[in-house]
C-alpha cells in the first residue's frame, strides 16, 4: 500500500471510558538506584532504617544533573535487589516493606497561599530540583531545566495529546482530576509571568473538550484556553505539537524556548501542584495496562515502585492462548520492551501494553515510499536504509537522520515489513562517528 | 501466565498489509483486461498468458534455488539437499511478482505474428530475456531498475518486429495495424510532420474506446483498463501521483501539438486530443507498468517529475519519431532516469526550489520542442 499513515487502530478509546482503579499500595516496594539519565547514585540510608513517606533517601548522579531518591511508602528499608528497570536492564532496586500508615515526612512543610504567590521562577527550579520532578509522558526531562531558560516565554503549551495508540493514563487524568491541570496551569503562569497557556486536545476527544469548556468557564478570564489538534500519530511530538497550536516551526538543533513557547506534560502540571502546594515528590502515577495479550485491560492508579507482576495479577493476568507475548513499558510505537514481568514501575512509566507477538518474514523493499510519505521529519527512511546496507558514510551524513525522532512510522508503515527503524538507529550510530 | 516473553525494538504495531496484498492486487486489477483478451482472441490469448507465464515463473524458480543454494562450507552436499534448501527460500511472492510481469508481457504482444509459429519463440525470448536480463540479474523482487515486461517486449519486437501482425480478430471489426500506424500510413503522399495526423478522421472514437481496434491482445479495450487503474488507485497500489503527472503532461503537450496541427489542416482539436489519448499502449502502460513502485523514484517530487518525464518522451515519439508507439520506450527512459532523481545529494522528499526548476525543464522542453518541431517542420518533409 503506498499511503501515508494517518490512523494507527488501537483500543484506547474503549479504555478512555473505564475508570480509574485505586490499586492498594503493595507490601514492598522497589525504587530504583540508576535510571536512564543517572547511571551512579549514592544511598543516605542503610538496612534496617524506618523511613517516611517522600523522605530523600539518596541521590542520583547524571551527565548535567542530580537528582534526589524519595521514598513512595512510609515503611522500612529491607535491602537491595536487582531488577529490571524500564530502559531494559537489570538494575539494582532499594527494597522497602510497606507499614501502610502512609506518614509523610515531617520536614516536607505545605505552603501557605502567600508563600507560593512571593515564589520567584529562582524559586520553582529549587523545589522542583528537590522534589526531583520530571517529564512524565515518558521522556524524564528534568523538569527545572525548562524554568532555567533565559528567554522570555510568551506562550505555555500543555501537550495533553496523548498520540500513542492504547496509552489512556493522561486520558483518565484530564478526565478526573480536571481542578490539578487548571490549578498547575495557573502556577505555570507566575512562574513564568506568561497568562497565554493552552492545552492541546486532539480534536477528536469529545469529552475531554466538553469538561474542559465547562471547568473553564469558572475560570473566565484566566487566559487558560483549550487547543485542538490533529488525531494524528506523532501530533504529541513537540515539535508537531507547537507548529499545530501556534503555527511556529522550531528548527533542528532548536529549543522550543527560542521561539518563546515552553511545553509540558499535562501530568507534570498536575504533579506541579503537589510540588509547589505541598512540597511533596511524586508518589503515585496513573498507568493503563492493556493490549491483546492481557485478559482484563484496565487503568490504575499505583504507588511508584509497584511491581509488573502485580499489576498484570490485578488485570487477571495473560491471556492464556499460549501465544509469544511482548511486554512494553510506554507506548507501543516507541516504548521499551522487557525481558521479564520482574519489572518495577518507575514514574514515567504511563502504562504496560502486552502484545502478542507476530514477526513477519521480511520481504525485500520494493521502494513503495510509504516511508517517505509517513516520516514526520521529512527525511528518506528507505535511501537511509540502502545507505546503511552499503556501509556508505558519506551517503548517511547527507540523509541527516540525525533529525529522526524514532517514532517508528517507518517500520510501522512497511510493505514489506522491513523494521526500517533500526536501520536508522544504526545510521545515527554512524552519523556521529567523525 | 505460561507464555514466553520475548523482546523486540520499537515499535511494536505494524499496519495490517503486506507484500503479497498488494502483488495480488495488481493481479486483480489486471485481471479484466485479461479476461477481455480471452474473450476476444480466444486460444492466442491463452497461448500467450500460458507460455509467458510458465516462462518467467519457471526462470525466477531457478534463480531462487540458484540464490538460496547451500554456500560451499568444505563437506558436499547432495543435490537433494540442495534443492531442499532453494526451495525452503521460496515465498508467495515469488510467484506472484514473475505473474504480475508474465501477464503484463503477453498483453502488451500481438496476438499472431507472420508466419503464426513464429509467436512461440517471440513470447519464450521475450519473457526470459525480460525477467533475466530485466530482473533477475540485478537481485530478483525489489532490485530491478527496468520494467521486466517493457525490457522484454522490446527485446521481442527488435528480435521479431518485421513479423508482426495486428490484424488478427475474431471478434468485433477487423482493421489492420494499430491505429497509430494505420493513421499515418494510409494517407500517403501527405509525409509531412503534422499532414500525417489527418488519417485520423477515420478512425471513429467508439472504436477506439471499445476497443474495435487492432493492436496489441491488451491495450485496446479502454474500459477495462481503466476499470483496473480504478482499482489500483482505491487500493493504493499505484502512486496517483505518478498518473496525475504524466495525463496532466500528457494533455498539455498534446493540447500544444494539436492547436498548432489543427490551425494547418482540416481537423477537430478535440478529436485530436480524444485520438491521443485513446490510441495505442498509453493508458495500459501507465496503469500497470509505468506505477510500477520498484522501477519509479521514491519521493514524491520525484514521482511528479518521473511522470511528466515519461509523458515528455512519449508524446516527442509520437510527434516527431519513426515509431509510431512510444509509450514502452518511455517507461524505459523514466526508469533510466528513476535513480537520478533519487540521488542523495539532491533528494528531498519534500518540494525545493530545485524541483520545481527541473519539473518546468521538462515540460518547457517538451513544449518547446513540439512548437519548434511542428511549427517549422510542419511543411518540410520528413
Amino acid at each position: 500500500m503506498i499511503s501515508k499513515a494517518t490512523h494507527i487502530a488501537d483500543t484506547k478509546g474503549l479504555l478512555g471510558m473505564l475508570p480509574t482503579i485505586e490499586a492498594p499500595s503493595p507490601d514492598y516496594l522497589f525504587i530504583a538506584t540508576e535510571n536512564a539519565r543517572c547511571s551512579k547514585s549514592e544511598i543516605f540510608i542503610k538496612e534496617g532504617d524506618h523511613v517516611y513517606l517522600g523522605q530523600t533517601i539518596g541521590m542520583r548522579h547524571g551527565a548535567f544533573f542530580d537528582q534526589p531518591i524519595h521514598t513512595t511508602c512510609s515503611g522500612t528499608f529491607v535491602g537491595i535487589e536487582k531488577h529490571y528497570h524500564r530502559s531494559g536492564k537489570l538494575v539494582p532496586c532499594l527494597k522497602f516493606l510497606n507499614d501502610h500508615l502512609d506518614e509523610w515526612d515531617p520536614s516536607l512543610k505545605p505552603r501557605t497561599q502567600e508563600e507560593i504567590d512571593a515564589l520567584t521562577k529562582e524559586d520553582y527550579v529549587e523545589i522542583l530540583k528537590n522534589v526531583a520532578s520530571v517529564g512524565l509522558g515518558g521522556s524524564s526531562f528534568p523538569t527545572y531545566v525548562k524554568f532555567q531558560g533565559k528567554h522570555e516565554i510568551k506562550t505555555i503549551l500543555v501537550n495533553a495529546i496523548e498520540c500513542e495508540p492504547y496509552v489512556s493514563a493522561d486520558h483518565r487524568l484530564m478526565l478526573e482530576k480536571p481542578e490539578d491541570v487548571i490549578e498547575g496551569c495557573k502556577l505555570l503562569q507566575k512562574a513564568f509571568q506568561c497568562t497565554d497557556v493552552r492545552i492541546c486536545l486532539k480534536s477528536k476527544y469529545h469529552d475531554l473538550i466538553e469538561v474542559y469548556t465547562e471547568i473553564l468557564k469558572r475560570h473566565h478570564g484566566s487566559g487558560i484556553t483549550i487547543c485542538r489538534v490533529g488525531n494524528f500519530y506523532p501530533q504529541g511530538w513537540e515539535i508537531a505539537m507547537i507548529k499545530a497550536a501556534t503555527g511556529i516551526e522550531v528548527e533542528t538543533r532548536h529549543l522550543p524556548g527560542e521561539y518563546g513557547i515552553a511545553n509540558f506534560n499535562v501530568s507534570t502540571v498536575a504533579a506541579l501542584v503537589q510540588a509547589i502546594k505541598y512540597n511533596r515528590p511524586v508518589i503515585e502515577r496513573l498507568v493503563s495496562v492493556t493490549g491483546d495479550g492481557i485478559r482484563y485491560p484496565s487503568n490504575f492508579k499505583i504507588r511508584i515502585g509497584t511491581q509488573l507482576a502485580a499489576l498484570i495479577d490485578m488485570c487477571g493476568g495473560f491471556n492464556d492462548d499460549g501465544k509469544e507475548k511482548v511486554v512494553i513499558l510506554g507506548g507501543p510505537m516507541m516504548g521499551a520492551s522487557v525481558p521479564s514481568i520482574d519489572c518495577i514501575v518507575s514514574k514515567t512509566v504511563t502504562s504496560c501494553i502486552i502484545l502478542n507477538a507476530e514477526a513477519p518474514k521480511e520481504e525485500p523493499c520494493i521502494r513503495c515510499g510509504s516511508c517517505v510519505l509517513s516520516c514526520p521529519t521529512h527525511l528518506e527512511p528507505q535511501q537511509i536504509m540502502a545507505a546503511v546496507k552499503a556501509n556508505d558514510k558519506e551517503r548517511i551524513k547527507a540523509l541527516k537522520p540525525l533529525t529522526c525522532i524514532e517514532c517508528g512510522l517507518c517500520t510501522y508503515v512497511c510493505t514489506s515489513k522491513i523494521r526500517v527503524t533500526d536501520f536508522i538507529r544504526r545510521a545515527k550510530v554512524i552519523a556521529k562517528l567523525p | 501466565m505460561t507464555s514466553t516473553i520475548i523482546v523486540e525494538k520499537a515499535p511494536h504495531l505494524r499496519r495490517k498489509d503486506s507484500l503479497a496484498r498488494m502483488l495480488i492486487d495488481v493481479l486483480i486489477a489486471l485481471a479484466p483486461t485479461a479476461v477481455f483478451a480471452v474473450v476476444v482472441y480466444g486460444f492466442d490469448a491463452v497461448r500467450n498468458l500460458g507460455v509467458s507465464w510458465a516462462t518467467m515463473v519457471l526462470a525466477e524458480f531457478v534463480f531462487v534455488l540458484i540464490q538460496n543454494r547451500i554456500k560451499y562450507d568444505g563437506t558436499k552436499h547432495s543435490f537433494k539437499e540442495q534443492i531442499k534448501a532453494g526451495v525452503s527460500g521460496y515465498s508467495i511472492n515469488n510467484l506472484l511478482a514473475p505473474s504480475i510481469s508474465a501477464v503484463i508481457f503477453a498483453l502488451i504482444m500481438p496476438a499472431r505474428l507472420d508466419p503464426y509459429y513464429l509467436i512461440y519463440p517471440a513470447l519464450i525470448a521475450g519473457s526470459l530475456f525480460g525477467i533475466v536480463i530485466g530482473k533477475l540479474v540485478f537481485g530478483g523482487n525489489g532490485s530491478n531498475i527496468f520494467n521486466p515486461a517493457a525490457v522484454g517486449m522490446v527485446f521481442a519486437k527488435l528480435c521479431f518486429g518485421s513479423h508482426y501482425v495486428y490484424n488478427s480478430r475474431s471478434f468485433y471489426v477487423t482493421t489492420g495495424g494499430t491505429p497509430l500506424t494505420n493513421a499515418i500510413t494510409e494517407v500517403s503522399g501527405l509525409n509531412s510532420l503534422t499532414g500525417k495526423w489527418t488519417g485520423i478522421e477515420s478512425v471513429p472514437l467508439a472504436n477506439l474506446f471499445f476497443g474495435q481496434v487492432g493492436g496489441t491482445i491488451g491495450e485496446a479495450f479502454k474500459i477495462t483498463i481503466l476499470i483496473g487503474m480504478a482499482y489500483l488507485l482505491i487500493r493504493k497500489a499505484a502512486d496517483w501521483r505518478i498518473i496525475a503527472s504524466y495525463l496532466g503532461t500528457f494533455i498539455v503537450v498534446m493540447s500544444l501539438a494539436g492547436a498548432i496541427i489543427c490551425t494547418r489542416e482540416n481537423l477537430s482539436f478535440f478529436r485530436f486530443l480524444a485520438f491521443q489519448l485513446l490510441s495505442g499502449g498509453m493508458l495500459f502502460g501507465l496503469a500497470f507498468m509505468l506505477t510500477d513502485p520498484v522501477t519509479s523514484p521514491i519521493n514524491s517530487p520525484s514521482r511528479f517529475i518521473y511522470g511528466a518525464f515519461a509523458a515528455a518522451v512519449t508524446c516527442i515519439i509520437r510527434l516527431f519519431g519513426a515509431l509510431p508507439e512510444g509509450m514502452v520506450y518511455s517507461i524505459l527512459l523514466g526508469n533510466l532516469i528513476a535513480p537520478a532523481l533519487d540521488y542523495y545529494k539532491w533528494s528531498s522528499s519534500r518540494w525545493n526550489r530545485r524541483y520545481v526548476i527541473i519539473l518546468c525543464c521538462v515540460i518547457g522542453v517538451a513544449l518547446l520542442a513540439t512548437g519548434l518541431g511542428l511549427g517549422f517542420g510542419g511543411e518540410v518533409v520528413a
